[in-house]
């Protein structure tokens, strides 16, 4: 029998403690301030916070894009932050989908082959990626596109296939980093829509950050940062 | 492979660019690989030429001596030898030959035809009569072609053989050579047996001609029967020490010069591949962030190097080739005697000069591809990423 701690322990996904970010040598800026977090696996929440408050620096801390100048982050009970960069480059690609402002597509790709480079990377064949790949397409209303290019692709349309992409390798945690951030409000709430009805589909965890003050009232749960430290963390 | 698959796809997408870069490389490829088919060919159009109007190894008499007397022995030792194909016991003397009013003062060689056109192509050489006229009895003379026009005597004249201490001979004329050399208004063959008697001094010889296999042996086989019988003993390479030597600093300049050319088209590959990466910042970083190693993005802009080099090599070999064989077919309108008898460009088209050449074009674009590579490879992925 499972205690109840160690019940506790398998829902949380990322635990972040006491975890900073200086940049800078001789004026150093604390873009992260002994940050300590917890997330459960599936949570969908939003964190926000002026600019400059270390949002996407804190996102790409979890992202396992950069690392910190002290504390610890455990991704899955795995420390990421003593983890060798062939690690790391592995962890991202397996563990983590990232969902950017801009659509971040290769321009010399269409939309499935595209949506294929993760598992490609990955290693996964050629054959079974496309058909897995096809099938993200399907999930984000974009199969009838798939031989499009980026730049034959409107915005919206672009940014639901830098979604498909971000889930093609299953990962446990979506980043999205202001990923609504450059459309209009129709294909924001649209690009939201998706983002909800996959994290319900796959309970996999996501973790926006958003200027969107409407978008984040919308997620369960809110982690305002300010200067590097989390102000606020409230659950709807 | 995705790496192979970016790479692709990259290039594709930058057809002009491409295309320039290859064109760089190609023509780099076609000229070295002309230059180096004509230097081959000019080089072994030299080697052969000397190694077909003279001995591979010959050897004299030992020193202080003007002739080999009781050669038969040593024949037969050198004949022995590894790698010898044939010899040939020769007689070389001065004297004048005179027809009518005319004297000229001729080199006259008293050799053993049969023996002698197995050691050296004098037979292509005749331009009248025939070379082996002179094996059999009888005095008969093969002159240079100059030296019949000096003596002014024509095929089945008899000129007179005159040396001081000898009895004039008469011999008849029953060839003529041309060597196109200087030696053609000095030249004269005669029977070995037939000199002997006209210089009166019983069955000696000045010297034997020696030929070999391998000609590039020729040096070890002349020090062998120099250390082992005491007879001056000389190959051809020591014999033509300044031209080989000439060619060898020819051929390392035109080395220079190869890598020189590689290197300039070499920085057209650089220059193309810091393009592509300064322009594919945040494609970069997001192929980080999907997981992508560092490795692999090194790999992609090596690979881009590398397909890159291929094609400017195939593209450079065929036009190489082509443009080889074109100017070999090329007759330059100049007099013959003037390039040592040349009247084409000598071209030797080898599979070995487009390996070096192709092996050389890619080893300097994928150090070209490097820098690049290794830049995109560096790249901090958060800041790859908001580079847009």
């Amino acid at each position: 029998m499972m205690s109840e701690e160690m019940m506790e322990n398998m829902k949380k996904i990322i635990e972040i403690r006491n975890l900073t970010r200086i940049y800078g040598d001789g004026s150093e800026v604390r873009a992260l301030d002994g940050v300590n977090l917890d997330i459960e696996r599936g949570e969908f929440l939003a964190i926000i916070g002026p600019s400059g408050s270390g949002k996407s620096t804190l996102l790409n801390q979890i992202g396992i894009l950069d690392t910190p100048t002290s504390g610890t982050i455990l991704l899955d009970g795995v420390d990421i932050t003593k983890a060798s960069e062939k690690e790391r480059s592995r962890l991202r690609n397996r563990k983590i989908g990232f969902i950017f402002q801009y659509h971040h597509l290769l321009p010399d790709f269409n939309a499935i082959e595209n949506v294929m480079m993760p598992l490609l990377i990955n290693g996964v064949k050629r054959s079974k990626a496309r058909k897995m790949a096809s099938q993200m397409l399907e999930e984000v209303g974009l199969d009838d596109r798939a031989d499009h290019r980026p730049n034959q692709l409107s915005g919206g349309q672009n940014q639901r296939v830098a979604i498909a992409r971000a889930l093609a390798n299953s990962p446990e945690i979506v980043i999205g980093d202001e990923p609504t951030g450059n459309l209009d409000s129709k294909a924001s709430d649209a690009i939201y829509e998706l983002l909800r009805r996959l994290n319900h589909e796959h309970n996999q965890t996501f973790i926006l950050v958003t200027h969107d003050a409407q978008m984040a009232a919308k997620t369960d749960r809110i982690i305002r940062l300010v200067d590097g430290r989390i102000v606020e963390d409230s659950r709807r | 492979m995705f790496e192979m698959n970016i790479a692709i796809r990259h290039i594709r997408s930058r057809q002009r660019q491409t295309l320039f870069s290859v064109i760089a490389v190609a023509l780099a490829v076609a000229i070295i690989t002309i230059s180096m088919s004509m230097l081959s060919g000019f080089t072994s159009y030299i080697v052969d030429a000397t190694v077909e109007n003279q001995p591979h190894v010959t050897v004299s008499p030992e020193e202080d001596e003007d002739h080999i007397y009781l050669y038969h022995g040593l024949l037969n030792y050198i004949q022995a030898q590894d790698g010898v194909i044939a010899v040939s016991p020769r007689y070389r003397g001065d004297c004048a030959l005179q027809y009518r009013h005319n004297v000229e003062g001729v080199v006259l060689y008293g050799i053993n035809p049969g023996d002698e056109t197995k050691i050296l192509n004098v037979e292509k050489d005749i331009i009248a009569g025939d070379f082996m006229s002179i094996t059999g009895l009888g005095n008969r003379i093969i002159i240079g072609s100059k030296l019949a026009e000096n003596l002014e005597v024509e095929l089945g004249d008899a000129v007179t053989a005159k040396f001081p201490g000898s009895k004039p001979t008469d011999f008849t004329v029953t060839g003529i050579i041309r060597t196109g050399t200087q030696a053609d208004e000095t030249l004269a063959y005669a029977n070995l047996g037939r000199v002997q008697d006209f210089y009166g001094k019983g069955d000696i010889i000045t010297g034997i001609g020696v030929r070999v296999g391998d000609i590039y042996a020729a040096d070890t086989l002349a020090e062998k029967i120099d250390c082992e019988t005491g007879y001056d003993a000389t190959s051809w390479m020591e014999g033509n020490r300044e031209i080989l030597d000439l060619i060898d600093q020819q051929t390392g300049f035109a080395y220079v010069f190869y890598i020189m050319i590689f290197a300039i088209s070499g920085f057209g590959i650089a220059n193309i591949l810091i393009m592509v990466v300064m322009d594919k910042v945040g494609e970069i970083g997001m192929l980080m962030a999907m997981g992508t190693s560092r490795r692999s993005i090194l790999i992609i802009f090596l690979f881009e190097a590398c397909i890159l080099g291929m094609m400017g090599v195939i593209i450079g070999s065929v036009l190489g080739y082509v443009s080889s064989i074109m100017l070999a077919s090329y007759t330059i309108p100049v007099p013959p005697e003037m390039y040592f008898g040349l009247d084409h460009l000598p071209f030797l088209i080898t599979p070995e000069n487009f390996i070096i050449a192709g092996v050389f074009a890619m080893a300097i674009n994928i150090i070209a591809g490097a820098y690049p590579a290794r830049r995109a490879s560096k790249m901090d992925p958060v800041e790859a990423i908001h580079d847009v």
